[in-house]
């Protein structure tokens, strides 16, 4: 018994997170498949008798739907912008706060992180208040170096950098400390190593550090990717996807047409739209990632 | 703590230019910590102010009026206490989750068994699953279990995650090999291995993975909401959005339940990132 | 490629445990506990029945005031309230309807009755009337009972109403020469203008432009219908256009500003926004956060076109049909629709009672607020009772921040909502 256990312990050890998983995920998910085919809305979901089949419908109208369009382009473009500079901003400011030796570097650690901890209802409203046209600090501040108000979140393009803003304040901590943990776990011969030889700091950070943090990178990359892709706090509770749609992201579409009108099977299938963008974009990384080393 | 030392132990070339690239970092730092505290600090004043000055043209940044009453209204009529404790259970039972996701991960890291790479690829596919798209389905899931209206049924759906997973995967990967197989010479089982060897190694990954854990408990919202049919359910957040009114904004109360919530948060992360990741901090000389 | 052959039979072996937790799911369903504790059924005259009331944001916490003294009269029948925040309690409701469990009473906004109605969720109402005579529709005001009804079905019961008026400040109408409220469209254009040339960052009127109705009530004060006689939508007829041309010429000339960024209250009580059209909750909000201007404001009735038809809203109190316990729902719904439970509620919650009686009590008839209210309300109307309505609303939300920020041709752009409107309403 004891040896027929040991033998199947990589199954024992994945086994009770796979069940979850699967039972709420990847059967949640077949479910949507399955409604995205149909015209569920919420009479549909009192009564199934009323939902009805109808095949492609839903994604032939939703891949010719306008707004469904300016959402994709929102998106890419919070991806486009928003990823490189989480990863830049968290992985140099780890650096910075690893490098420093003295007590104020453990006070920067708690400083970058607490945003991340930050209920979502609060930073919304302050947020909002530090962005306000009329009485918001950031306009304060601008006017009394004499330079003019910036329009926030009143203008398409703005709106959308500073919800990036707003994102990458919220981000930054969570990725800082992954990258810290990665960074404790390079032994500390490499830099003795590195000092005999007459290394300066900076030669040990290019050589050393960022080298060894591949993995990290790697995985920040990817999960960071996969949740600009599904951006959707930030706009829910600062913009609601204005103004003139200027920074609804996809998922906040899918938000819109299930919960507030009702479309289960369109919504349903706008999702599915997005997933399989999600997966395209992440085996493309993996792929990446796969040439560059050989790991499996 | 050891910098001194470290610093005499340089030659003295070093030492200047790694000085100078502290005080460097930590101007910069500066800089952007006051940036990343404003927003805290400008929550904090407005959870001290009536709401008549909270919305006066232009605002204040310290409290021209000094009120407790944002939070004696909390406290008085809102069950914040029910809500509190809610909450608390639910982190309690996400630390549960948080142990089979680092056995997970470990299985997928260190073993090499049939059908490995399909799974890791089918775990990593429901991280990319957006969860407004779900929530219908999990919901009638849990309904069909009877689970609907209990603690269980609240907990169950977020208890693991890809994420989680994938980071202990990433993180046990570089657990070297040998070390494993010259304990399993001494006739170890594995599971002891696991517990006694592996877990050991991953403090610093299941340090960060412990504080993410906690903030998602502690802010858990949507499932506590949608799963309670009873009000004695409700967590701290659900507690929080019932504050807004339909025509009223109530910023005062909105800005003194997020600093309540935010507080033990910042007290429990100084204290624990003291404690666990200092232990592994590779600046000290040893 | 190996590989890829095992794992593909992987998938298969998945998607067979898959097939197979469904099962089991469905079996476990069959023996499971099913814990509806939603009291017991049956007669609620004799048996002790514990009802579970459904309502939103803070009025909930004031409802037990109210339960209990319901409970006192009625001591079998014990009522637990629970309260929803006002932004989730649209999804909330969903999963309930999904599960087919959920609260006896619930409340109900106006705007969300015709799809929950549409949904078959709402219980009709007509068959408890006659012995509970509190519910009979002409005791209310006939704006919130066509609220109430979905295809001639009577499901949802008036329980407070509200509809926008003017506020204005006495004081800075004087200083641009009006001695009273503006009386009809030129003059309310004319004296926003005039208020507006103050310059300094003033402005003469605020209209907001995320208010879904405010286009439509304008359109109805212009003698527009909203459908044609075969009920499609008809938002692009003249008198619609002209309706939106007006308003939007607000914005044009610089009277209503786009993107203040104030809220209303303190705007109001610098002078920067010297009128507002708004709901009775805005009266105690300006008396508790505005207390320098007492006395230099006033309300009125809306200014007139062909006529001053206002917005009409509140919430509604529906018996989920679901509920085990219909006839015990029904009395407490009948309760609440007393004209003295009403003016009780008012008491607590400042929000105004549907019960026409009501309005004959001293406490509203001799409020110069209230009064102006209590004569709005006879000329309001509530959004359509259709399933469509919350899409068409919105989308005329997204069609009107167009025109106003890009000042389009009005007419093409209401043609673009009336288009979507049709497919809407499909």
């Amino acid at each position: 018994m004891k040896s027929f256990l040991n033998k199947r312990a990589p199954y024992i050890f994945i086994a009770p997170t796979l069940l979850l998983l699967i039972l709420f995920s990847i059967v949640p998910i077949a479910v949507a498949l399955v409604i995205s085919f149909t015209d569920m809305d919420l009479g549909g979901l009192a009564n199934m008798d009323r939902v009805g089949f109808i095949g492609f419908d839903n994604y032939a109208e939703v891949i010719q739907d306008p707004v469904f369009h300016k959402a994709i382009y929102n998106t890419l473009f919070y991806v486009v912008i928003g990823v490189p500079l989480v990863i830049l901003f968290s992985l140099g400011i780890a650096l910075l706060i690893n490098l420093g030796t003295s007590r104020i570097f453990k006070v920067f650690r708690v400083v970058y992180y607490l945003p991340s901890v930050t209920n979502i209802v609060a930073v919304a409203v302050v947020w909002s208040y530090l962005y306000n046209p009329a009485l918001g600090l950031f306009n304060y501040m601008l006017n009394s170096v004499g330079l003019p108000d910036v329009p926030w979140l009143t203008e398409p393009t703005v709106a959308k950098l500073s919800l990036i803003l707003l994102a990458l304040w919220k981000a930054i901590g969570l990725n800082m400390i992954i990258f810290i943990a990665a960074l404790q776990g390079i032994p500390r011969s490499y830099y003795e190593a590195a000092q005999l030889d007459g290394a300066n700091t900076w030669q040990q950070v290019t050589l050393i550090t960022v080298p060894m943090l591949r993995f990290a990178i790697f995985f920040v990359s990817i999960t960071t990717m996969i949740g600009w892709l599904q951006f959707f706090e930030e706009p829910f509770v600062m913009t609601d996807g204005g103004p003139l749609d200027g920074t609804l992201s996809v998922s906040l579409f899918i938000y819109q047409n299930g919960f507030q009108f009702n479309n289960f099977g369109y919504a349903a299938a706008g999702s599915f739209v997005l997933f399989i963008c999600i997966i395209a974009v992440t085996l493309v990384q993996l792929r990446l990632q796969k040439n560059e080393t050989d790991m499996t | 703590m050891s910098s001194i030392t470290a610093g005499k132990r340089k030659g003295s070339q070093e030492g200047k230019s790694g000085r100078t690239f502290q005080w460097i970092s930590g101007i910069i730092l500066t800089i952007g910590g006051l940036f990343f505290l404003l927003p805290f600090f400008w929550m904090m004043m407005s959870s001290f102010k009536p709401e008549n000055e909270i919305v006066q043209i232009p605002p204040t940044l310290w409290p021209e009026t000094f009120t407790l009453y944002n939070f004696q209204y909390l406290f008085e009529n809102m069950n914040f206490g029910i809500y509190l404790r809610n909450t608390l259970i639910i982190v309690a039972f996400s630390f549960v989750g948080l142990l089979l996701n680092a056995a997970a991960g470990f299985g997928f890291a260190k073993y090499d068994f049939k059908g490995r790479n399909a799974l890791f690829v089918l775990v990593l596919a429901t991280m990319m699953i957006p969860s407004q798209v779900t929530m219908i389905p999990v919901y009638l899931i849990l309904n069909t279990l009877g689970l609907t209206n209990t603690m269980t049924g609240i907990v169950l759906p977020g208890l693991v995650g890809a994420f989680g997973i994938f980071l202990f995967r990433q993180f046990m990967s570089t657990v070297p090999t040998e070390l494993l197989e010259a304990t399993r010479l001494d006739g170890a089982s594995e599971y002891r291995i696991f517990l006694q060897i592996v877990l050991p190694i991953s403090k610093p990954i299941l340090a960060v993975q412990a504080i993410l854990t906690f903030i998602a408990g502690w802010n858990s919202f949507l499932w506590p909401l949608i799963i309670a049919n009873d009000e004695g359910l409700y967590t701290l957040s659900v507690g929080l959005s019932l504050l807004k009114g339909q025509y009223a904004a109530n910023f005062g109360l909105q800005m003194a339940g997020a600093t309540f919530m935010v507080a033990p948060v910042i007290l429990l992360f100084t204290y624990f990132q003291k404690h666990i990741i200092e232990n592994f901090s590779i600046s000290g000389m040893k | 490629m190996n590989k890829l052959m095992r794992g593909v039979l992987d998938m298969k072996k998945v998607l067979a445990m898959i097939t197979t937790l469904a099962l089991s799911a469905s079996l476990l369903a069959g023996c499971g506990t099913n814990d509806n504790t939603e009291g017991s059924s049956g007669d609620a005259s004799n048996e002790k029945v514990t009802l579970s009331v459904w309502g939103m944001g803070e009025e909930a916490k004031t409802l037990p005031k109210i339960a209990e003294q319901f409970t006192a009269e009625n001591p079998n029948i014990e009522i637990k309230v629970q309260a929803l925040p006002w932004d989730q309690g649209h999804e909330k409701l969903l999963t309930a309807i999904a599960s087919k469990k959920g609260p006896d009473v619930v409340q109900m906004g106006t705007s969300w009755i015709p799809e929950f109605a549409d949904a078959g969720a709402l219980a009709d109402l007509a068959p408890y009337v006659e012995q509970y005579p509190e519910l009979k529709q002409e005791h209310f005001y006939d704006g919130a009972v066509e609220a109430g009804t979905y295809e001639d079905k009577y499901v949802s019961v008036p329980w407070y109403v509200e509809t926008r008026v003017l506020y204005y400040r006495t004081d800075l109408l004087k200083e641009a020469g009006y001695d009273q409220a503006p009386q009809n469209w030129e003059e309310l254009s004319d004296a926003a203008q005039k208020l507006a040339a103050r310059g300094d960052g003033k402005y003469g009127m605020s209209i907001d432009p995320k208010e879904q109705s405010l286009g439509f009530m304008f359109a109805r004060q212009n003698g527009a219908e909203w459908f044609t006689p075969d009920g499609q939508p008809d938002f692009a007829n003249d008198k619609f256009v002209e309706a939106v041309e007006y308003i939007n010429s607000f914005y044009q000339n610089g009277s209503a500003p786009k993107d203040l960024g104030l809220d209303i209250i303190p705007a109001f009580k610098e002078g920067i926004l010297p009128m507002f059209i708004s709901g009775p909750w805005m009266i105690k909000l300006i008396q508790d956060q505005a207390a320098d201007i007492d006395g230099k404001w006033s309300m009125a009735v809306l200014p007139k076109k062909e006529n001053n038809t206002s917005l009409l809203g509140g919430s509604n109190l529906s018996i989920f049909e679901y509920s085990k316990n219909k006839d015990a729902a029904a009395k407490f719904v009948a309760y609440m629709s007393k004209a003295e439970t009403q003016l009780k509620w008012m008491e607590f919650t400042s929000s105004l009672p549907a019960a026409t009686a009501a309005w004959e009590d001293e406490s509203l008839k001799n409020n110069e607020f209230y009064k102006v209210i209590g004569e709005q309300l006879n000329a309001a109307v509530p959004m359509p009772v259709i399933t469509a309505w919350s899409q068409i609303s919105q989308s005329y939300v997204k069609h009107f921040e167009v025109i106003y920020r890009n000042n389009v041709d009005v007419k093409k752009e209401l043609e673009a909502l009336n288009a979507e409107a049709v497919k809407f309403m499909k």
